[in-house]
This record gives C-alpha cells, structure tokens and sequence, in this order.
C-alpha cells in the first residue's frame, strides 16, 4: 500500500494566489532593468518525464541548460556583453586543482578497469 | 562656451545581498552543501549558526546588520531533515522549503568545474509561470541565486549555468559549466556543451509566509508531508506486518 497520510488543508489556494500576486507586485524587480543585470532565461517547455527514469530526467535537465545557454550567449552578444572567458584568463576556480586531479584520477582508474575487464 | 550637461541616465542596478547561515544541529554534508552555496553565490555573507530555532524573528534584523536584502536560511530538525527558507527581509515573502536529494560539489562524479564567483545564469523552465506560487517562487529565486554585476567578487565571464525545473509538484537544481570548446577538435567550429559540476538538490515547497519568517501563510502545499510523518508510517507498517505473523 501507498504510504500517504492523511493531508490537512488549511489554506484556499485560490484565495492565497491573489496575495501571491500582490506580494509579488512589490518585490518585483525594475522592469527596466538590462538582462545583464540578472541573466536569467526561461526555457520554453515544461519538463514531462518519468521522474525516476534517472536518465531521461537528466538528459531533460541538460537540455534546459544547454538551451538556457545558448539562448544566453546570443542575448549577451545582443547586450555586447562579454560571455566566453580568454583562454589566458586565471582565477580561483570553485573546485581546488587537487580536487581536479582526484576527479581525474578516478576517471583514469575507472576508463583502466573496463578496459582489464575486456 | 556653454556647458552642456548632458543628462546620464541613471543606470539602475540589481543590488542584492544575502545571508547565509543554518540552524544548529546540521550533519557534514549538510555544511559542504552550504558551502557549495557560499562558493556559488558571491553575494552571500556567511553568518554563524542561529542558537534557537523558536526566534526566527531575530534574522530580519540580523540580515539588516549585514547589510542583507534576502536570507537564505537552512534549518536542520533531528539531524537528519533539511529544510530551507528563502526569503526577503525585511518585509518578506519567505519561502518553506524542504531540501532532499542532497549531492555536494565534493563528489568525484561530477566533473565540472567553474570560476570561484562567477556570475552563474538563471534558467528558470516554464512550468514556473504557469502557478502563482511558481511565479513568486521565481521572483525570489531570481533575486537570491542570480549574482548581481556589483558583487565584489564577480568576474566578467560567464562559464556556468544554474538550472531550476519543476517536476513531480519539486524543484530540481542542477549546475552545469559552459563549454565552448570542443575537447577533440579545440580548433574547430565552437560546439557548446555542459558538464555538470554540482552540487544538486530537490526542493519541496511547503508554505510561504507573507512577512520574513513570519506573517500569515498565503500559500501551503496540500501534498507534503513531512519526513517524520513518512518514517513513522514505514515503522508502523513494519510493526504491522510482524503483528499479522504472529497472529
């Protein structure tokens, strides 16, 4: 049997989406602020997948994100804004270059143990 | 000679700022997530853990002290459930979140990597316009995830893309580096593709809250149920099943 509670309903969600919307109205940000300010794009699809189709769920993520990425770097070149880093540009990277050769290290052993297993 | 001023038009900026910091009582990997969040979002300040979970009241007011114009505050309840409020202070909303599926940037798996502070984008799928919740929830995520141009630590380019999908009534977070390079043909036609660089987490939205960490709740969500209340039943289904053996 399915393990679902008992749900409680406290609020009419259709009462509480007009004070969504009001509330809304007042942290909204300046319409007129440039897309560079936030860089935020809207992918037009929803996504209807079989959520524990691990695959399928990531490959619809991934593709929002390449999207997203696409649809942003035209954007910025509209907005001359600069998109793809130099290649002689360097600075701190989030994950440590220790931490890259861990990574590195595993792919190494992982690509080393199939290839024995062939 | 006539001085002509010409008037600049003020440029209007996205300023934002947020306070980070958690509840006592969070497990390790709840501290790597946070300071997955940190690394990502150079526009957080990191503050020390909050003693009482019952004054939520004091953050608005810590936020002000920092500087803050949004919280982002993690919650950990018998070291194990993680929920997150996002919110605005100090006039609100906030958001209730409950956060699962927990994968920091520290696993190998995950082979991306990105500038410490670069301004990450936003995709936003379109099912987040099709609610009002969604719609807010958007809003604030905007505000909140999105590293404003002014931030101190913020670089010129872009190499990353943050991505929020709603699926299953959960919002899916997943962080991907931009590749424009082709690793097999580095002078060949620029090919675009992403590699995913961490970390990931689901998020349920529970309730949101007119006021920051307070006010009346304009939104809750009829199907959560809390993790306890899921455990509990598991156990007694368990309990059950070994009562009709013995009988």
């Amino acid at each position: 049997d399915d393990a679902v509670p008992k749900q409680k309903i406290e609020i009419d969600n259709k009462v509480g989406d007009i004070a969504l919307e009001r509330i809304r109205d007042t942290i909204k940000l300046d319409p007129s602020l440039p897309w560079t300010e936030t860089l935020t794009v809207t992918y037009p699809e929803t996504i209807t997948v079989d959520v524990d189709d691990d695959l399928n769920r990531e490959l619809a993520f991934y593709k929002q994100a390449l999207h997203g990425a696409q649809t942003a770097k035209s954007l910025a070149a509209k907005h001359n804004f600069p998109f793809t880093r130099p290649s002689d540009y360097f600075a701190e990277m989030v994950k440590s270059d220790s931490h890259m050769e861990r990574i590195r290290q595993r792919l190494l052993d992982e690509s080393a143990s199939i290839k024995r297993s062939e | 000679e006539q001085e002509t001023e010409v008037p600049q038009a003020k440029r209007i900026r996205n300023k934002q700022r947020v306070l980070l910091l958690s509840s006592r009582g969070i497990n390790h990997r709840m501290r790597h997530f946070m300071n997955d969040l940190e690394a990502l979002l150079p526009h957080t300040k990191k503050d020390s853990k909050l003693d009482s979970k019952n004054h939520l009241n004091l953050l608005p007011e810590l936020a002000d002290l920092n500087n803050c114009n949004n919280a982002l505050y993690f919650e950990a309840r018998r070291h194990e459930d993680l929920y997150m409020w996002a919110a605005k202070t100090p006039n609100g909303p906030s958001i209730k979140l409950h956060v699962q599926n927990v994968h920091t940037m520290d696993e190998l798996k995950m082979t991306g990597n990105c500038l410490k502070g670069s301004r990450g984008l936003l995709s936003f799928d379109k099912a987040f316009d099709e609610t009002e919740w969604g719609r807010l929830t958007k809003e604030v995520f905007t505000h909140i995830f999105g590293v404003p141009a002014t931030a101190r630590k913020a670089k010129p380019f872009i190499d990353h893309i943050l991505t929020f999908s709603i699926l299953d009534n959960k919002i899916w977070f997943r962080n991907y580096q931009i590749v424009e390079k082709d690793p097999l043909q580095p002078n060949g036609p620029p090919q675009m593709s992403l590699v995913e660089i961490g970390p990931r987490f689901v998020l349920t939205p529970i309730r949101i809250f007119e006021g920051a960490f307070n006010g009346a709740t304009v939104y809750s969500n009829p199907e959560f149920v809390s993790p306890a209340a899921v455990r509990s039943l598991i156990r007694r289904e368990k309990g059950e099943k070994y009562g009709n053996r013995k009988h």
